[in-house]
């Protein structure tokens, strides 16, 4: 497990400065506690796309909430911009997108940007012209006069990150940005992601996309159980070290695959092929000799790398191990 | 910080002028005072008397319960659908936005008071300075009713709030009887009764109409309450309505928006 370093630099000179942020909810009446948050600890470079990663009820949301001020901690501290939260002058250069934003239904997505807007302050001309740019920016121009109550998710996902650019913030905030997206808007939103980072911007993001964090991020934080796990970039954190040996060979149906099969994982057996995984330090020349003495033909062998799905799913295994070996 | 609270009631004005049972409500008042006009005409030469009567029963009566309405619903709405997670993360102080919340509910309400009073008035109450008092009045009590129904609605459900707002109001209204009441009853009821009224609002100050004021009848059809009574009273609801919010604020502010 990668720790957490503690940079040296005072809290503030980051985007986001968290050091062993808790939080703890309890039942009024049940006497019951549940720890969200259980010391977490990290921080996000100016100017970085950082990617925050965890299964469900990890504590990804509790902690993006708590930064934006929406919950209060019960312990630990956090800086967005240099200001330790809940900030108000903080929250004015961030945007924020909740996660499944709910919005006024009744209102267009104009009159969402200009509330969004007026929030920030802006002037009523300068409101208009960056309500219109955005609307075109998510690829919204179409359902311009439509209430909200009439958008499907993916268009309320898009009215939201408008909302959530609206003040041209120096951090941006996004809670499950590619969710109920379709794999089109996925991309639309890596490359706004990316073009957000390319002006110059930090944008901070939580998901469950494992291929969105790795494609895109310059470093990435895995949470569980209320607690980081590891963080590093994503060359960091993936060790090129070589899981095994995917091979693919053609085999007639008749022939026994007992002996092939001996040792590796994965293993799939179809009328006309078998696929399976070597251990890494297998000798593969002897088994590919093995298998064409019993008539087969190779169609693919290729090491097998960690991936980062393979990571997060090792981190969130060891943090659930001590709860299930004290079960 | 007044643009973004005017940002808030603005759009609250807007949600709340969407609420169908406020059109069913302003509908009621209209054809309340219309029977009023019956009642009137079967009571020889009494039409103004009983429009008067009924059309500002009806302001107090319906204002408020459309302030209780709005008050318990406005605000808990906002956090049971989630809408304020992409409010509260803006630049605004949760107070601006409670703040906000209640002067948009306020706005609604003045003009639900006015669309009463000027029916009542077209209908044949007739305007007069005892008529505009009373309206004053009626207009202050149901704003202080609104801050009640919010301040519990910062803390409660719905139906709670709603069970608390509408105890307050009765007993706010109530004051002067449940005083008289309490006068021979034993000391642990008097006692109780003494700290009941301290924390409730005096509404009664507001519907004066057909009460005794020191020592003298008031009506709104003939001696009705001077202009200075009309601004203390009004004082004493803005005071009741700074400290409700204050509360609520301080309630509000604690709060997690899970």
């Amino acid at each position: 497990m990668t720790r957490p370093r503690y940079p040296a630099a005072a809290l503030g000179d980051f985007a986001i400065d968290v050091r062993d942020l808790r939080k703890t909810y309890r039942t009024p009446f049940a006497r019951k506690k549940v720890e969200a948050l259980r010391g977490v600890t990290f921080s996000v470079e100016r100017g970085h796309i950082f990617g925050f990663v965890g299964p469900n009820g990890a504590g990804k949301t509790t902690t993006i909430r708590t930064l934006m001020g929406l919950i209060r901690p019960t312990g630990g501290a956090a800086t967005i911009l240099g200001e330790a939260i809940p900030s108000r002058r903080a929250r004015a250069k961030v945007g924020f997108l909740p996660e499944s934003p709910y919005f006024y239904d009744y209102l267009t997505v104009g009159e969402l940007l200009d509330l969004a807007g007026r929030l920030f302050g802006m002037p009523a001309a300068v409101r208009k012209r960056r309500a219109d740019e955005l609307i075109e920016r998510v690829g919204l121009g179409r359902a311009r006069s439509q209430n909200l109550k009439k958008f499907s998710k993916g268009m309320l996902q898009r009215a939201g990150l408008a909302q959530a650019l609206m003040n041209d913030p120096e951090l941006v905030v996004l809670d499950e940005p590619m969710s109920g997206l379709d794999p089109i808007g996925r991309k639309e939103v890596r490359d706004l992601i990316l073009e957000l980072r390319d002006r110059g911007k930090t944008v901070f993001f939580s998901t469950h996309i494992l291929s969105d964090v790795e494609a895109i991020t310059d470093r990435v934080a895995i949470v569980a159980r209320g607690q980081l796990q590891a963080t590093g970039t994503p060359a960091e954190l993936v060790k090129r070290t070589t899981l095994g040996i995917d091979v693919r060979v053609r085999l007639p149906a008749e022939i026994d695959t007992t002996a092939l099969s001996e040792g590796a994982s994965r293993v799939i057996r179809s009328p006309d092929e078998l696929s399976l995984m070597l251990p890494a330090d297998a000798d593969v020349d002897a088994w590919l000799s093995r298998a064409h003495a019993a008539g087969a033909k190779v169609l693919e062998v290729t090491p097998r790398h960690e991936t980062l799905e393979d990571l997060f799913l090792r981190q969130v295994a060891a943090a659930d191990a001590p709860k299930e070996s004290r079960a | 910080m007044i643009g973004r609270i005017w940002a808030i009631a603005l759009n609250t004005f807007r949600e709340a002028a969407r609420i169908r049972v406020l059109y069913g409500i302003l509908v009621l008042v209209v054809g309340a005072n219309l029977l009023a006009l019956v009642l009137g005409e079967m009571v020889a030469s009494q039409n103004a008397r009983v429009a008067r009567d009924v059309g500002l029963a009806g302001i107090s009566l319906f204002g408020s319960l459309t302030a209780i309405f709005l008050g318990v619903f406005l605000l808990y709405t906002e956090v049971q659908r989630r809408t304020i997670h992409a409010i509260v993360s803006k630049p605004i102080e949760r107070w601006e936005f409670v703040l906000g919340k209640y002067l948009g509910m306020g706005l609604v309400l003045t003009v639900l008071v006015a669309v009463f009073a000027l029916a009542m008035i077209a209908i044949g109450g007739g305007a007069s300075s005892a008529v505009t008092k009373a309206v004053v009045l009626a207009w202050f009590e149901v704003l202080t009713v609104a801050a009640i129904a919010i301040f519990f609605s910062s803390f409660s459900t719905p139906f709670m709030s709603g069970i608390f707002a509408l105890a307050m109001w009765a007993i706010g209204r109530l004051t002067p009887d449940v005083e008289a009441a309490a006068r021979d009853a034993s000391p642990w009821i008097k006692a109780a009764s003494r700290v009941t009224l301290e924390i409730v609002p005096d509404l009664h100050l507001f519907a004066v109409s057909g009460r005794t004021i020191d020592g003298e009848h008031v009506s709104v059809h003939a001696d009705m309450v001077s202009w200075g009574y009309v601004g203390m009273a009004s004082l004493h609801g803005v005071g009741w309505i700074v400290a409700l919010l204050a509360l609520a604020t301080l309630l509000f502010h604690r709060r997690d928006f899970v």
